[in-house]
């Protein structure tokens, strides 16, 4: 495989200057002909394995790029969709009956994911105020679960799950991530949403779907152009 | 036209391309060769020259030609060629340090007619530095021709001046080990094998077209374990001398600086001295081989007082050629001085302890030779080994191991750098493979600049600086100016932490009022060891690097470290 | 803006005229002039395989006392920040190394002979040493300083010549200035050298910087050269095809430097666009 100098030094994880400048003074195996420079990736391998320099192939950096990119809330939104009218009096009830409602892969697993909340609320609320509950599982569930889903719920009739400001929750957003830092982000981007008490008045109305998903989307451009600013 | 273009560049044959230790020794055959020739034609014509003003000799006027040498040579360098003089094999040992052995065409033969012009007319100066230096220079030239790399063209210098000093006196060991030991510097098999056939090539050369003759004869000493002892006072002896040398050699230099006047005349002047002693002594004169010979052949027919006279005067016609502008080495006098203290020792002990019987005055001669040589170069090696093979004598090993190994430890003492290398470790040009020095000197700034670092404007709220510190990667923010652009101060996490939790201070805070200005910056052109000194005097570990009042990036220790490692492990195990 | 460019500075007016072309070069690419005063006629300096030195005439160590303030008035007056170098190696005590790691260059037709040698048709032999060695492109000016206000670029379709297209490129993308290219027609139509652009994926760029691209038809080459402006700077590289290529330079080089008085900007075999 014909690889530039480039790849090379990125490969190596050095800068070109440093590649060029041992092609130089000849402490690498690569010549420089006149119009280029001859590589030859075997003998570059055994070469870097000799002095225990590390040497990645270009296609594994680039899958590692590919995993940076996480998604946002409007896919896992609406992969979670959103429910209307759970009744219950009590955290253990709310939750039951979100659960039931749910679309899990497995029939099963409902009852595990119900343990995991329950466990989760009472290590401490997960009612982070102004009436908005976030149920979430304490460590995430990988096999279950390979693309973050966010279920929107909203109660019949608002509970006690003694929040941080003690007012009674109306709408519960169970997260749901693969993995934690999935989880972080989601969370923080939801927690942007919910901080402005517009949405939070907005919620109260209990929008029907599209309106809810057009709102969360106005919210996520405006966090977009946060963080390109 | 490809097949014409493609010769040229060897190291792009598939044969050559993962391993070039055969082109190497190819390359070895033909340097070898080239600067054994160089050699004999120097020593033909130092035989040429003095011949021919031989019959000049007894003219009263005859102590003025040590001076007309001199100044011509100097001319020689100065105006025709645009050489400077006396630089000689420092420069050769600098540029090996430092750029991979690269040397201008010009030093491959412009030293060889000066050092005929000085040595021939009676200048106390030895011819073998000049070869060494025109040795090296062909080697370089040569690999310069077929574009090697830095490593390739540093094995063909040594392989040049390994050709020269074989070839010179006939030793292809002692050329072996000068070029390694003091040229270049480390002794790993991809330099060795090449060098050892550049000695063979050159030494073949040299028999071709002088014969095979050892320089001096061979001659049987008696020895026993006295006369092993006694040579330790040999040994100190010699070392005195060569430190007396060095220093009369730097102190002339220094002399000769302090006068006024165009170089060719201050060479004439130190000339003119020079005829003036060997009008008395001419055993000064010249290189002086035939009284070396003399010497170790027990025929030199002169009282302790006369040849303790003429080692001085040999040092000071030596310190009076080179120090005031003559052109040449210092190897042949050191065998010279050393010859006169072997015997001048030899007559003391006779005197002291005539009763004891003590060996021939040549064995004496001989082991100062030895002293000399390694006193002066701090090279033991190459002093037991040229010794043994110039003499052709085997049997004085022993004492010669002794005499070596003693007197360079005692001159390493009190002169630590020997003669070649002093100007270059007093600036710190003497650069090792694998030492700290050449690591730092390789890397530079600009290969460690970190560019993630994300600048603010001066202007911002601490609001708006939130959004930035979720963002970055790093604790150190940049702080440039709105409207040119300039680097204004730096922000460490550290200094905001304390206020980041007060949502008060948000609107209330801009960036200028929080950055720090008094911030020790470092140009991208700046040296490492610079760089690394300021970071230890401060107690940084990372600082930020301005060109041109711009910020370009942050250097950091932890980077430093992660180079430097990887270039010592390329540099070392190669 | 972290290009540099080296000049060595002659305290003479000949040496102010090349200055003021220096800084103006400068500034129109964005580089930052680094000045060297010279304290004694002989330097090296050591590129990557070759060793060069340079001899300078002995009018570039006029009144040393003040060249700094000279130097500093007309750089600072073409609103640059100056700086200037000092040594910090010395090969020999009078002998010191100039560093190779510059981005640019600036010499004049000489710099080892007597001002009244320059003229047209001659470019000294260190000088042609040093584009020869050199990663960077050199600039030679002319005697007198006239603002530049477009880039004429010659390709003649070797490797050198693509180089050289390269770099016109890069100067009209920083200074803005429209570019020319311009092509002697030998015994090949106008398809060949738009091929060997295509085959080197220049075509866009070609596109984006290119106002116009003159071929040459009449055989006189010299005669063509009328049609290139009288304010602009000349990119061209420096050798050609041909057996020797390597040792002298190409046949259209001589004859351009012979012929044009524009300042030159020369690409040499060794300059790589990797910066």
């Amino acid at each position: 495989m014909k690889l530039t100098i480039n790849e090379v030094a990125r490969c190596l994880r050095l800068p070109v200057t440093t590649v060029d400048r041992w092609i130089r003074q000849g402490r690498i195996p690569i010549q420089k002909s006149s119009n280029g420079y001859i590589v030859n990736e075997s003998a570059l391998e055994k070469w870097a394995a000799m002095y225990r320099l590390p040497f990645s192939l270009p296609k594994k950096i680039n899958t590692q790029l590919q995993e940076k990119r996480l998604e946002n809330l409007l896919p896992a939104m609406d992969r979670g969709g959103v429910i209307y009218g759970i009744k219950g009096d009590d955290v253990e009830t709310v939750l039951r009956g979100a659960v039931e409602k749910m679309q899990l892969p497995l029939a099963s697993s409902k009852e595990k994911l119900y343990q995991c909340l329950l466990e989760r609320e009472h290590l401490t609320s997960t009612g982070i105020g102004k009436g908005v509950a976030i149920p979430h599982p304490h460590d995430p569930l990988p096999d279950t679960f390979e693309k973050p889903v966010i279920t929107t719920c909203f109660l019949e009739k608002p509970v006690d799950f003694n929040a941080v400001d003690d007012r009674l929750v109306f709408v519960m957003f169970i997260l749901l991530s693969p993995s934690i830092k999935i989880h972080l982000h989601l969370l923080s981007r939801l927690s942007f949403c919910v901080r402005d008490n517009t949405f939070v008045e907005f919620l109260k109305t209990y929008p029907d779907s599209s309106a809810y998903f057009s709102k969360i989307t106005e919210f996520e451009n405006i966090l977009d152009r946060a963080d390109n600013s | 036209m490809r097949v014409l273009k493609l010769w040229r560049y060897p190291t792009n044959w598939a044969i050559f391309r993962l391993d070039d230790r055969l082109l190497l020794i190819l390359m070895a055959i033909i340097v070898g060769n080239c600067s054994g020739v160089a050699s004999v034609i120097l020593n033909r014509s130092l035989l040429a020259m003095s011949g021919w003003l031989h019959h000049f000799r007894s003219h009263w006027w005859v102590f003025v030609l040590p001076a007309i040498g001199a100044a011509l040579s100097c001319l020689f360098l100065e105006k025709i060629v645009k050489e400077g003089a006396g630089h000689g094999v420092p420069e050769v040992i600098y540029s090996v340090s430092r750029y991979g052995g690269l040397l201008r065409f010009r030093s491959s033969f412009s030293r060889l007619i000066s050092s005929c012009l000085t040595i021939g007319t009676g200048g106390s100066a030895g011819p073998e530095a000049p070869v060494v230096i025109s040795g090296a220079a062909i080697g370089s030239n040569i690999a310069k021709y077929f574009s090697l790399n830095d490593r390739q063209r540093v094995t063909l210098v040594g392989c040049g001046a390994a050709g020269a000093i074989s070839s010179i006196f006939n030793a292809p060991i002692a050329g072996m080990v000068f070029a390694i030991e003091v040229i270049v510097g480390e002794w790993k098999s991809v330099n060795i094998v090449p060098i050892a056939i550049a000695s063979v090539a050159g030494t073949e050369i040299s028999r071709i077209l002088q014969g095979n003759q050892i320089p001096f004869g061979h001659h049987l000493f008696k020895i026993d374990l006295l006369n092993v002892f006694a040579c330790l006072g040999l040994a100190v002896l010699a070392a005195a001398a060569s430190i007396l040398l060095t220093r009369m050699l730097r102190s002339m230099h220094t002399i000769s600086h302090k006068v006024s006047g165009p170089l060719w005349l201050r060479a004439a002047i130190g000339g003119c001295a020079v005829g003036i002693i060997g009008l008395f002594l001419p055993v000064v004169l010249g290189e002086g081989y035939h009284a070396v010979e003399a010497l170790i052949g027990g025929r030199y027919s002169q009282g302790l007082v006369f040849v303790a006279l003429a080692s001085f005067a040999k040092i000071a016609a030596t310190a009076l050629t080179l120090g005031w502008g003559g052109s040449g080495g210092i190897f042949a006098p050191c065998l010279v001085i050393g010859s006169l203290v072997g015997v001048t020792y030899h007559h003391f002990l006779s005197v002291i302890w005539s009763s004891a019987l003590w060996a021939n005055e040549g064995y004496y001669a001989l082991l100062g030779m030895a002293g000399l040589i390694s006193g002066m170069l701090q090279a033991p090696l190459t002093g037991i080994f040229l010794i043994i093979e110039i003499t052709g004598g085997y049997e004085v090993i022993l004492p010669l191991i002794l005499v070596s190994a003693v007197t360079t430890t005692l001159c390493h003492y009190i002169e630590p750098a020997s003669y070649y290398l002093k100007d270059l470790v007093e600036h710190g040009h003497l650069l090792r493979p694998g030492t700290d020095a050449r690591v730092l000197s390789d890397l530079n700034v600009p290969e460690l600049i970190e560019r993630d670092c994300i600048i603010v404007k001066q202007n911002m709220l601490l609001r708006d600086f939130i959004h930035i510190v979720q963002k970055s990667h790093r604790n150190y923010f940049p702080v440039a100016d709105d409207k040119t652009g300039n680097f204004l101060g730096i922000i460490h996490l550290d200094d905001i932490r304390p206020y980041l939790f007060n949502p008060v201070m948000y609107d209330a805070v801009f960036l200028g009022q929080i950055m720090n200005t008094r911030v020790e910056v470092v140009h991208p052109n700046d040296d490492l060891l610079e760089v690394l000194r300021k970071m230890d005097v401060k107690g940084l570990f990372s600082m930020p690097v301005v060109m041109n009042n711009r910020f370009v990036g942050l250097i950091s220790k932890a980077t430093i470290l992660d180079q430097y490692r990887k270039e010592l492990m390329v540099q070392t195990s190669h | 803006m972290d290009h540099q460019l080296l000049h060595i500075f002659r305290n003479t007016p000949v040496g102010r005229e090349t200055l003021l072309q220096s800084i103006y070069f400068c500034k129109k690419v964005g580089a930052s002039p680094v000045i060297y005063v010279p304290k004694s006629t002989k330097f090296l300096m050591y590129f990557e395989n070759d060793v060069v030195q340079i001899d300078l005439d002995s009018s570039y160590l006029t009144a040393p006392e003040t060249a700094v303030a000279h130097a500093t008035e007309l750089v600072e007056a073409g609103g640059l920040n100056v700086a200037f170098l000092e040594p910090k190696h010395y090969t020999a005590s009078t002998l010191p190394d100039i560093p190779t790691t510059f981005d640019y260059m600036c010499c004049p037709r000489s710099v080892s002979d007597l001002t009244s040698k320059i003229g047209l048709g001659y470019i000294g032999p260190r000088v042609r040493r040093i584009v020869r060695s050199a990663r960077f492109p050199v600039l030679i000016t002319s005697s007198v300083f006239k603002p530049w206000k477009s880039i004429a670029v010659f390709f003649g379709g070797s490797a050198n010549a693509i180089n050289a297209l390269r770099l016109g490129f890069q100067i009209s993308r920083v200074s803005g200035m429209p570019l020319d290219v311009f092509t002697q027609l030998e015994n090949s139509p106008p398809e060949l050298y738009r091929q060997v652009v295509k085959d080197d994926n220049l075509e866009e760029e070609m596109d984006r910087y290119v106002n116009d691209w003159h071929f040459f038809e009449n055989k006189v080459f010299e005669e063509n050269l009328y049609d290139v402006p009288h304010d602009a700077i000349v990119v061209l590289g420096a050798f050609g095809h041909g057996v020797i290529r390597n040792f002298v330079f190409g046949s259209k080089m001589e004859k351009i430097q012979s012929t044009l008085s524009n300042s030159l900007l020369i690409a040499g075999p060794n300059y790589t666009s990797i910066r």
